[in-house]
């Protein structure tokens, strides 16, 4: 550090003094604003790093909250076929797991009002996947010969379907009486894309 | 010498920027890489096997239609069904249809080939495959025992 002398004013030095004093004052305010363009552009840096980081995390904690919403989604498919509106519990023989009973499911398609928020999923759905019985939709006209039954569907954005496979089951009558027919089919589940 | 100072501050500045820069760059670089995890593929693996067991095929003993868990039963027996067909036969082409309506095999596809195995005790019973097998795949079983036998179904589905 090299100490200055402080300026003393002498009036018969006035013309060349007071110059040199306005020379040092106009330095002195360059380097005020200097300093000042300085501390801005680092403020300005700081607040466009941490508007940076707050959106990454907004979009971590967006992407957090789908994750979510479909692992939620995932556990309730795992769960929902032995849940008691779908088993098939011990109607067709001893009891088995993720089974589903056709006739219940096609009964609780008509009743889906009551239920739309019960599970807090906007879609679910039972398509058979083998046999192949394509995209027919079922109805109670075409039952059980369909392979897609949108048992809710809510008019809402959805996040990617959870699934699991189940088995179908129904009762059939042949010439020898009734008899089981049990098929392979995937239950879908989606929720609601709150994002 | 006003110059100078402004050199070695311009320089402080970039040193700063490139260090918060390379700081930015590692944190993203851990934001990407961070895999997940995906646990469905293996649960539904396992789901098919469990729910094609119960599977009803076409095969008829003197009882009825035999699910395909009997129908795995009767051709270890090498037994027949009403009509007169193999019930290792309609074992093999029930379990085909269920395989192939449920996973799409293809290069388009993200599974390029399947290998089902039907294991009775230590002998197997029943083999196909299809597709590329590629060192990655996710593979899921399920076992069943009736008589004092031991029976393991598995899939391994390739990626």
């Amino acid at each position: 550090m090299v100490a200055t002398k402080p300026y003393r004013f002498f009036p018969h030095e006035f013309p060349f003094k007071f110059e040199s004093c306005l020379i040092k004052n106009r330095k002195g305010q360059l380097k005020i604003q200097q300093m000042i363009f300085m501390i801005i552009a680092v403020l300005l840096l700081f607040i466009m790093v941490g508007l940076f980081f707050l959106s990454i995390s907004l979009n971590k904690m967006q992407k957090e909250a789908t994750s979510l919403a479909e692992k939620n989604s995932m556990l309730l498919v795992a769960k929902l076929a032995n849940s008691p509106e779908f088993s098939c519990e011990n109607a067709f023989g001893s009891n088995k797991p993720n089974c589903i009973d056709f006739d219940k499911v096609i009964a609780l398609k008509r009743n889906i009002a009551k239920y739309s928020d019960f599970w807090g999923v906007a879609k679910i759905e039972i398509r058979k996947v083998y046999p192949n019985e394509g995209n027919i939709s079922c109805t109670d006209k075409n039952y059980p010969d369909c392979g897609d039954l949108k048992i809710l569907d809510k008019n809402v954005e959805i996040l990617s379907y959870a699934s699991t496979f189940v088995t179908l089951c129904r009762k059939e009558f042949s010439e020898t009486g009734p008899y089981n027919k049990c098929e392979l089919a995937r239950l879908l589940i989606s929720s609601q894309d709150k994002t | 010498m006003m110059n100078k100072k402004g050199q070695e501050e311009m320089v402080g500045f970039a040193v700063i920027s490139i260090i918060i820069g390379v700081i930015i760059l590692v944190v993203i670089g851990f934001m990407v890489n961070k895999k997940d995890t995906n646990l469905t593929a293996d649960y539904e693996i396992e789901s098919f096997i469990q729910s094609s067991l119960q599977y009803t095929s076409e095969c008829q003993d003197s009882l009825g239609f035999v699910s395909l868990q009997e129908l795995i039963i009767s051709c270890r027996r090498e037994e027949t069904c009403l009509d007169g067909k193999s019930s290792c036969d309609a074992l093999n082409s029930t379990l085909k249809g269920l395989v192939e309506n449920a996973w799409t095999v293809g290069d388009q596809s993200s599974i390029k080939g399947y290998e089902f195995d039907i294991k009775t005790g230590e002998q197997s019973t029943l083999n196909f495959k299809k597709g590329n097998q590629t060192a990655n795949y996710i593979s899921g079983f399920q076992s069943f025992a009736r008589n004092g036998q031991d029976y393991t179904l598995s899939l391994n589905l390739y990626s």
